[in-house]
């Protein structure tokens, strides 16, 4: 791919940023991108020319859902939504660009002003975005260095280093164990279209990365993909936990992004390790659906007023159609059957049966992840949508953001009822989900339907008699998760007045940024104004120059 | 096929537990074919839709069911559909059938329901894993990475499928909600897990349910016969026997165990799916 053709989308976003906006302009240009991406994406995927253009596709699909719903969403952030307006749509054709790119110059241009953008659409929030934004710029500073490190190095120092280098750059991104810190912090913090964005598409492009690195740079040592399977799997587990008792419901969200991805580098690393054709299946199947579904639950997110959950609660009587739309993210992302993220969990456990050595034994902490997944969504869900309102939560729930979820939403179904979209090219075979998915809903249509023709009497919750129900007498989100978090003694629980749960990884990125300004500040002696030091360094300079030239 | 064999067999299943349960305490006891007049009882009675319910209350014992269901129609006991991979499809489908009946007893917004329902799904987290590593050991010395090609108990396997077996005896007391694990009679508040996530529903979402439980434990028994050299349909029913007797000892000489000692019970499972499965890779 040459390398003009990737700044294109970038060139296209840039021109189009000068003219004036309307909302009504920028969602139509949202589209317009979104589905020529989509098209061209699907068919390059479907023509075999390569994976790259399943992330145009999956960019096209989340900026469909965003068209609609982004006008929507501004008009409760008036002040900012010019800005938006400009630094999303550069912000999605840097992806695009990114997702095209080979590796060089202006692969790390691109990647940089992915991170730059992206820090500033997080840091636009406000004041109580600050420390997000910085963990996740103090991430892209990680993610870079570690890019540079295998890019320039790649020819001149062994291929260890190369690949610890693009662990680092590619897996940072990703949000892989222990450097996933700044994905919960990050992403929670940013209006809902952007978290959308970031969870759904920008750390999918640091699996691409890691994917494609096997071709740039040439097969990895072995223990690249060991590291990967491990690290994925015990991110997938922490998160799960982790995540359990958060009580931000977007927080939550993010957690599960973390889960996800490291199920994706776990599928990654048992493809490095024994090239099955399920593995591929379970990974790229497993992105798709992945930024569908979390696309679909962080814009549903958007549409509330308040993200505690404990202090959420019968979201589905007050917006049904909300309700009905989550319920179908949060099942896809628990993993349950028909869903296209248990068919990507279906193909893992295959790969991971089939695998060499002591691989097998993933697939039990496979199903750990499951059985958590499952607690997981049903607390979020629960708590919620379900049960007596704990509060009066205002709902920003309009035409447009239905729509958009609405278009998500379907295309995820599309994927579950034909998920040989995805898997044909790759030459992965499933069992028939889609008549599954038909042969469920159809008969669980035809249970509801005569239940409801049955004798029925409205009553009150059964209270024991005693003194009646109040909404406070539900479990809060903490109360929900203790008795799973219990089981798993690295957390510790405070309770007391304000029960909160420490994240223990927190401290990885000020740690990360202490030795950043240490280094920095090492640096800086060079520049001390002394005439003398200046020309000492210029005469080594041309030592070291025709050293070079010359030997 | 399978699924329409546990339909008929199920409360067949459930009422002599409680038959021989009562026999064994000295009591008359009902016959074991009460179950079906109760189960018919139940479906043509009046239900009551708590105040502030969604459909998630309906769906939630649609879902128990056809989840329940869906696992046992690929049970390879009377012919079925079979293909690789299956296995994996059914214990999610048990899950699918678990997902919706925790989300049905939290709508009902009362904190019995939500109880129920954080326990359900601590006893999945800690018997799944074990579960499915002992079914997946099983698989891996098979043919055909289903079901369908299972191997029978004999001499050169033994231990893996011993090992397996254990396991997935101990998946049925905690998936069943049977002793030592849950005790289906109980109706103390403490010491109730499922029973206190169906408590708000009535009628014929109750005889949903309760279908639905001596299913999930027929699709476990089933698993066992699979293991087991005969014919299968009636290693099958000899599975059923030998449960039926296994349980009614159980449940009137055994204790419940305390709710926090389960993970020390259920570590067993674990244990005993990772060395089935260690025994599946190593061929021991």
């Amino acid at each position: 791919m040459s390398p003009l053709w990737t700044f294109l989308p970038l060139v296209l976003a840039l021109l189009s940023a000068g003219t004036p906006w309307r909302f009504r302009g920028l969602s139509l240009f949202l589209g317009m991108t979104g589905l020529a991406w989509g098209v061209l994406g699907g068919m390059g995927w479907a023509s075999g020319l390569g994976a790259s253009y399943l992330y145009l596709f999956l960019l096209g699909a989340l900026t469909l859902g965003l068209a609609p719903y982004l006008p929507a969403y501004l008009a409760h952030h008036p002040r900012e939504a010019h800005l938006y307006g400009l630094l999303l749509p550069l912000f999605l054709a840097s992806m695009a660009g990114v997702a095209l790119a080979s590796p060089g110059l202006g692969f790390l241009f691109l990647w940089e002003g992915m991170a730059l953008l992206g820090y500033f659409l997080i840091a636009l929030e406000g004041p109580n975005a600050l420390a997000g934004a910085r963990a996740f710029f103090l991430a892209s500073r990680l993610s870079g260095a570690g890019l540079y490190l295998a890019f320039l190095g790649h020819g001149h120092v062994g291929a260890d280093w190369v690949w610890a280098g693009l662990l680092l750059g590619f897996g940072v991104k990703a949000a892989v164990f222990p450097f996933h810190a700044w994905l919960p912090q990050a992403h929670p913090v940013a209006i809902s279209p952007v978290s959308a964005l970031l969870s759904g598409a920008m750390t999918k492009l640091g699996l691409l990365g890691l994917y494609q690195s096997r071709y740039w740079f040439g097969p990895p040592p072995p223990w690249v993909g060991w590291v990967l399977l491990l690290l994925g799997l015990l991110g997938a587990v922490y998160a799960l936990v982790r995540g359990l008792g958060e009580e931000d419901l977007k927080g939550a969200l993010a957690y599960s992004s973390v889960e996800n991805l490291g199920l994706m580098l776990a599928a990654l690393g048992a493809y490095l390790l024994k090239p099955m054709p399920v593995l591929l299946g379970a990974f790229f199947l497993h992105q798709v659906a992945h930024a569908l579904f979390k696309g679909l639950l962080f814009l549903g997110a958007g549409a509330l007023g308040e993200r505690r959950i404990s202090h959420l609660g019968g979201l589905f009587r007050k917006a049904p159609g909300l309700g009905a739309l989550a319920l179908w993210g949060m099942g896809v992302g628990a993993g349950l059957p028909p869903g296209p993220v248990f068919l990507a969990e279906w193909q893992l456990y295959q790969g991971f049966l089939q695998g060499p050595f002591l691989m097998p034994l993933a697939a039990g902490a496979l199903a750990l992840v499951g059985a958590l997944a499952l607690y997981f969504y049903v607390r979020l869900y629960g708590l919620a949508f379900l049960g007596l309102p704990r509060g009066e939560a205002a709902l920003h729930w309009t035409q447009g953001m239905r729509l958009g979820l609405g278009v998500l939403a379907g295309l995820l179904l599309l994927l579950a009822l034909v998920p040989g979209l995805v898997l044909d090219p790759l030459g992965v075979r499933t069992y028939p989900n889609g008549l599954l998915l038909i042969l469920l809903g159809v008969l669980a249509g035809v249970f509801y339907r005569g239940l409801l023709r049955m004798p029925m009497r409205a009553y009150g919750t059964w209270d024991c008699g005693f003194q009646p129900l109040s909404p406070r007498m539900q479990p809060n989100g903490l109360g929900f998760a203790e008795p799973a978090l219990r089981l798993f003694p690295f957390l510790r629980l405070q309770v007391g007045e304000h029960p909160r749960l420490e994240e223990p990884l927190a401290e990885v990125y000020p740690g990360v940024g202490r030795i950043y300004a240490r280094l920095a500040a090492w640096v800086q002696t060079l520049q001390s104004g002394s005439l003398h030091l200046y020309l000492l360094l210029q005469l080594l300079t041309l030592v070291v120059v025709l050293g070079v030239v010359l030997l | 096929m399978t699924a329409f064999l546990a339909l008929v067999l199920a409360p067949l299943f459930s009422g002599s537990v409680k038959w021989l349960k009562a026999r064994l305490t000295h009591r008359e006891g009902l016959s074991p074919l009460m179950e079906y007049r109760n189960l018919i009882k139940l479906w043509r009675k009046v239900w009551i839709a708590p105040h502030p319910t969604t459909p998630l209350f309906l769906l939630g014992p649609i879902l128990a069911l056809l989840g329940t269901l869906g696992a046992l129609a690929l049970l390879p006991i009377l012919p079925g559909p079979t293909f690789k991979g299956d296995f994996l499809l059914a214990l999610y489908l048990l899950g699918l059938g678990r997902f919706f009946p925790m989300l049905a007893a939290l709508d009902a917004g009362s904190s019995f329901g939500a109880q129920g329902g954080y326990r359900e799904g601590v006893v999945t987290v800690l018997a799944e894993p074990g579960t499915l590593m002992a079914l997946a050991g099983a698989v891996l010395l098979g043919e055909g990475f289903s079901l369908s090609g299972l191997p029978e108990l004999g001499v050169e396997n033994s231990l893996v499928l011993l090992l397996a077996l254990a396991s997935l005896a101990l998946g049925l007391l905690a998936e069943g909600a049977r002793m030592p694990v849950d005790d289906p009679t109980t109706h103390l508040e403490l010491t109730m897990i499922h029973e206190a996530q169906i408590l708000d529903h009535s009628g014929p979402l109750l005889a949903l349910y309760e279908l639905a439980g001596s299913l999930k434990m027929l699709f476990y028994a089933g698993l066992m016969a699979l293991l087991l050299p005969g014919f299968k349909p009636l290693v099958f029913l000899g599975v059923g026997v030998a449960w039926v007797l296994a349980l009614a000892y159980l449940e009137t000489y055994g204790v419940k165990l305390r709710y926090l000692r389960l993970p020390d019970f259920l570590s067993y499972n674990t244990l005993f799916g990772v060395l089935a499965l260690l025994g599946a890779i190593w061929r021991f």
